[in-house]
């Protein structure tokens, strides 16, 4: 898939997508290189644990929606690569290589399917529930931060803010007002207001928080 | 040993099946059968984690301690664990056949957003001798670090209280630009972190 469709799914200001409407429609051969295909696989199947840990730890739905769309997003891509490999597939050795490929894609097919099952259990009555009461003991943590105007993280772009290989934190999703940006790219910027959900451990969320509430001028 | 509580046995599902996740793709990457059989034999410790939890949740139900709904919530996300270490080892489960890669896997997950590296640690980098947690790498570099390997000794999920010493293999994952810095430092040509 080209850079620009790639985009299409990640770093792109969206409302939650409608994953009931792409859920079936219908497939046809197009032809992509298996390369980028399965890089892609990859990405949401790493994305998607973290998202969907994140929704039930912050009884999100919306959240929840997004990971039920790149599930549905996955078994396409799934598809999509199954139907390249018997198209590349000339010889023997191609065989035995291709389903080595396959499996991986498969494997990571499996991931988002267990994804979605943790989604399902986001709890739907008011009752004080019991799994962000456990998440919230990781080691590695998720955490939410909300973007003062005073910071200096404001309109800059996340690559520039070397945010993750400063504070160690990974951030999963931004939302900005109704709307998220899911696995934010380098030149995605930050924006006064916006919440982050960030992964990463206490230490690495107390200097973050910190810079983007705007009591800490740079990170380093 | 102290027998674990149902919320830690969840975390440590939880926690060692991303960890699977990692150190499969990282196998692949590297073309490591003993990273790909250590993912083997965690997915063998996480079945029995698993059986463990049924066990207590079902007791701690039956002790009236638990809900029914809450049991129901806790067995279910376990179990989604339990499946992403499946498919942990179904990736492991290529690098272990007796077939050539193809190059294609390698590539892609070089391309991915997040970048696995392999770095030996030299005698004068500052990393040598010190603790992850003294050396607060992964909140300084992003650089998490998934497995060592320490002469012929192999540690696989190392915590803060972990030594790096000269001559260490480490395996982490983390941002492009965290690579770079992470090399550097091992190789001792930054000397701060």
């Amino acid at each position: 898939m080209t850079e620009q469709k790639r985009k299409k799914i990640f770093g792109r200001l969206q409302r939650t997508p409608k994953w009931k409407k792409e859920e079936f429609s219908e497939l046809e051969y197009e032809p992509k290189p298996v390369k980028e295909l399965l890089t892609e696989m990859k990405d949401i199947s790493e994305l998607i644990i973290d998202l969907a840990y994140s929704a039930v730890l912050f009884n999100n739905e919306e959240m929840a929606e997004e990971v039920r769309y790149l599930d549905v997003q996955m078994d396409k891509l799934n598809y999509d690569i199954r139907m390249m490999a018997m198209m590349a597939a000339r010889t023997k050795e191609d065989a035995e290589e291709l389903a080595g490929i396959l499996q991986v894609a498969e494997a990571a097919e499996t991931i988002s399917n267990a994804a979605g099952d943790i989604v399902n259990l986001l709890s739907k009555d008011k009752s004080v529930p019991i799994l962000p009461k456990i998440l919230k003991q990781a080691d590695e943590e998720l955490f939410r931060i909300k973007v003062s105007s005073a910071s200096e993280a404001c309109d800059n772009k996340i690559g520039k803010l070397r945010v993750e290989s400063e504070t160690g934190m990974r951030i999963i999703a931004i939302r900005r007002e109704d709307c998220w940006i899911y696995n934010p790219q380098s030149d995605t910027p930050i924006k006064a207001e916006d919440w982050l959900i960030v992964r990463g451990t206490n230490e690495g969320y107390d200097e973050l928080k910190k810079f983007l509430q705007g009591q800490l001028r740079a990170l380093e | 040993m102290k027998k674990k509580g149902v919320e830690e046995i969840v975390l440590e599902i939880k926690d060692k099946s991303e960890l699977m996740v990692d150190l499969a793709y990282s196998s692949l990457l590297y073309d490591n059968k003993i990273i790909a059989k250590e993912v083997y034999d965690l997915e063998d410790f996480i079945d029995n984690l698993y059986r463990n939890l049924q066990r207590q949740t079902l007791e701690k139900v039956e002790n009236k301690k638990l809900s029914v709904t809450d049991a129901l919530t806790v067995l279910r996300l376990a179990e989604a664990g339990e499946q992403i270490a499946d498919a942990a080892q179904e990736i492991a489960d290529v690098e272990l056949r007796d077939v050539e890669l193809h190059p294609i896997l390698k590539l892609s997950i070089r391309e991915s957003d997040v970048v696995f590296t392999r770095v030996k640690v030299n005698t004068n980098s500052i990393l040598a001798n010190k603790t992850l947690g003294d050396l607060r790498l992964a909140s300084e570099t992003g650089m998490v670090v998934i497995a060592m390997r320490h002469g012929k000794k192999w540690l696989y999920g190392p915590t803060k209280n972990t030594r790096i010493d000269a001559g260490d293999i480490l395996f982490a994952k983390g941002p492009e630009d965290g690579e770079k810095h992470l090399i550097n430092l091992a190789e001792g040509k930054t000397q701060e972190i």
